[in-house]
């Protein structure tokens, strides 16, 4: 208890420590922002232009997929707004030696990490989700109960580990290769796949976002558990206990790979 | 000639090695866009699974297929680091270095970039053109491809890095304004992305919209090429926007001179 709560303050710590920064370069901060907006907007153009010609797609109305694709969002915002730093980690801590600070510190390094940073941009995401989610709610009619919101929030805390774990074990690859960015790119566009319901995929992909690098469990299902009331045991469940799963076999992979690492630079 | 070429050469030399040494970073870069592509493949073929009718705005779906790779293909081929290169540069005052070096600024980059290009491109245009091609001819029942279609459409690909590469430099400038440079260089590539029909084609668009979009000069950087690839552009409309290509180009590449006498003159380098 007294080490959580350790924890907990020296995140805020860090977190104080980025928000001065921010202060500083205001206009990064609003920079990133538009930019992360902007992305979301063009994605959703299309949608809006495709269903122009369309009544539906593959009966998915307009109002479901957008549920779906803002829903996809919230994790994806949250887990990059916190733990964006592990990117950092793939594509030059590692490769230009200045992992050994982390070493040298009185904190778990995979937790000094991920604590270090805060990318804002990561608002526009987020900002983005929500409002998808709002916007398209009302014009779809969910049974809303207790069980269902609780289990919705369940859902997105859950998922954002999902994003957290796929990638501390793809960034943890560094240890070995220098290296790994691209690796973290790569695995982590396989989250496109999930924006969208994964019916209108073919098996092989299906499978694969299901079972292999299971990102259709930060949206798809969950989402679908919200809008039919199905199945909440595969839909959340298999959510909380993917997470569970990817986030300590991240944890194993980054300890093996602190244990192989020989730091780089001279 | 013979004296700018044995300047320069070292730079695409260099570009060359670059990648070569950071080959295997640069193959999952290639796989994790390449999955976009599928991604795009299946919403478009739902699409074309539930709207009425065999085409859309001009296209049917193995049209459609065509479009979505050539257009990823076309966006790896004429993409350019440039903005960013330049904007670094502007942002730690290594520019200074690059002042003092009695070789042209841009030419530097240009060099190193088509270094880098040259092989990256061989390894990705073949086994894409080919496959798409035999996918397009199962798909279609014959086959449809068109040596001079691909010829000319690598000329207008050549005109494309141009005008991107240009028109880079000048967005790179934009560091003296503006010190973040990621968070710029996305809400570029994604107005850019859309305006040059690399997220929707240009015909889906509202017919008014469509056809100011198709003067702009992001039109001519993926649109066009694609186009004169996949036979739309024919005749006369081909040298139309083979020779508006050819305008944006010089555009840019003026416009790039004229903001690199203006920056030199602002540019004020901070330590040394």
């Amino acid at each position: 208890m007294k080490q959580i709560k350790r924890l907990f303050r020296i995140h805020r710590i860090f977190v104080a420590q980025e928000l001065k920064r921010m202060m500083e370069y205001k206009g990064d901060f609003i920079v990133g922002v538009i930019g992360f907006l902007m992305v979301q907007c063009s994605n959703l153009l299309f949608l809006w232009i495709i269903f122009n010609n369309i009544p539906s797609l593959m009966g998915w109305s307009l109002n479901e997929v957008v549920f779906i694709y803002g829903f996809s969002l919230i994790p994806k915002g949250i887990d990059h707004l916190f733990f964006d730093n592990l990117w950092a980690i793939g594509h030059f801590t590692v490769r230009k030696g200045d992992f050994d600070k982390y070493l040298t510190r009185p904190v778990n390094t995979l937790v000094h990490v991920m604590f270090e940073k805060l990318q804002i941009d990561a608002l526009g995401e987020l900002v983005m989700g929500i409002a998808l989610v709002c916007v398209s709610l009302p014009q779809l009619s969910i049974e809303w109960s207790v069980l269902k919101v609780l289990l919705g929030i369940a859902a997105i805390f859950f998922a954002t580990f999902i994003f957290t774990g796929i990638k501390t074990i793809t960034a943890a690859v560094a240890f070995w290769s220098k290296r790994s960015g691209n690796i973290i790119y790569m695995v982590y566009m396989f989250n496109d796949f999930a924006k969208y319901p994964v019916t209108i995929y073919n098996e092989f992909v299906k499978n694969l976002i299901t079972y292999v690098i299971p990102f259709a469990f930060t949206a798809y299902y969950p989402a679908l558990y919200l809008l039919t009331g199905e199945n909440p045991l595969y839909n959340v469940g298999m959510t909380v206990l993917l997470s569970a799963a990817l986030m300590s076999l991240g944890v194993f992979v980054w300890n093996r790979g602190i244990r192989a690492y020989e730091s780089a630079g001279s | 000639m013979k004296r700018a070429f044995r300047i320069y050469f070292p730079f695409i030399n260099a570009g060359m090695q670059e990648t070569a040494t950071y080959r295997v970073n640069w193959i999952f870069y290639i796989l994790g866009s390449v999955l976009g592509c599928f991604v795009s493949y299946f919403i478009w073929h739902a699409v074309f699974l539930s709207g009425e009718g065999e085409t859309m705005n001009g296209f049917t779906l193995p049209q459609m297929i065509v479009y979505i790779f050539l257009i990823f293909l076309t966006s790896t081929m004429i993409g350019s680091d440039a903005a960013w290169a330049v904007g670094e540069e502007v942002r730690d005052g290594s520019i200074a270095m690059r002042l003092i070096k009695p070789v042209s600024y841009n030419a530097t980059f240009l060099f190193q970039e088509l270094g880098n290009k040259l092989l990256t491109e061989m390894f990705l245009v073949v086994p894409l053109i080919a496959g798409l091609e035999i996918v397009r001819t199962i798909l279609v029942g014959s086959l449809q491809f068109s040596v001079v279609n691909l010829l000319i459409y690598l000329c207008s690909c050549v005109l494309a890095y141009l005008i991107n590469f240009f028109f880079n430099i000048c967005f790179g400038f934009i560091a003296f304004v503006i010190k973040y440079l990621w968070g710029a260089n996305m809400m570029k590539n994604c107005i850019v992305g859309f305006l040059s029909g690399a997220i929707i084609p240009l015909s889906f668009l509202p017919e008014t919209l469509g056809r100011i979009f198709m003067i702009l000069p992001f039109a001519s950087l993926n649109y066009t090429p694609v186009m004169i690839y996949m036979g739309v552009y024919q005749g006369a409309e081909l040298l139309y926007f083979l020779g508006l290509q050819v305008f944006w180009a010089l555009f840019f590449w003026g416009l790039s001179k004229l903001l690199w006498v203006i920056s030199v003159k602002r540019l004020s380098v901070q330590g040394g």
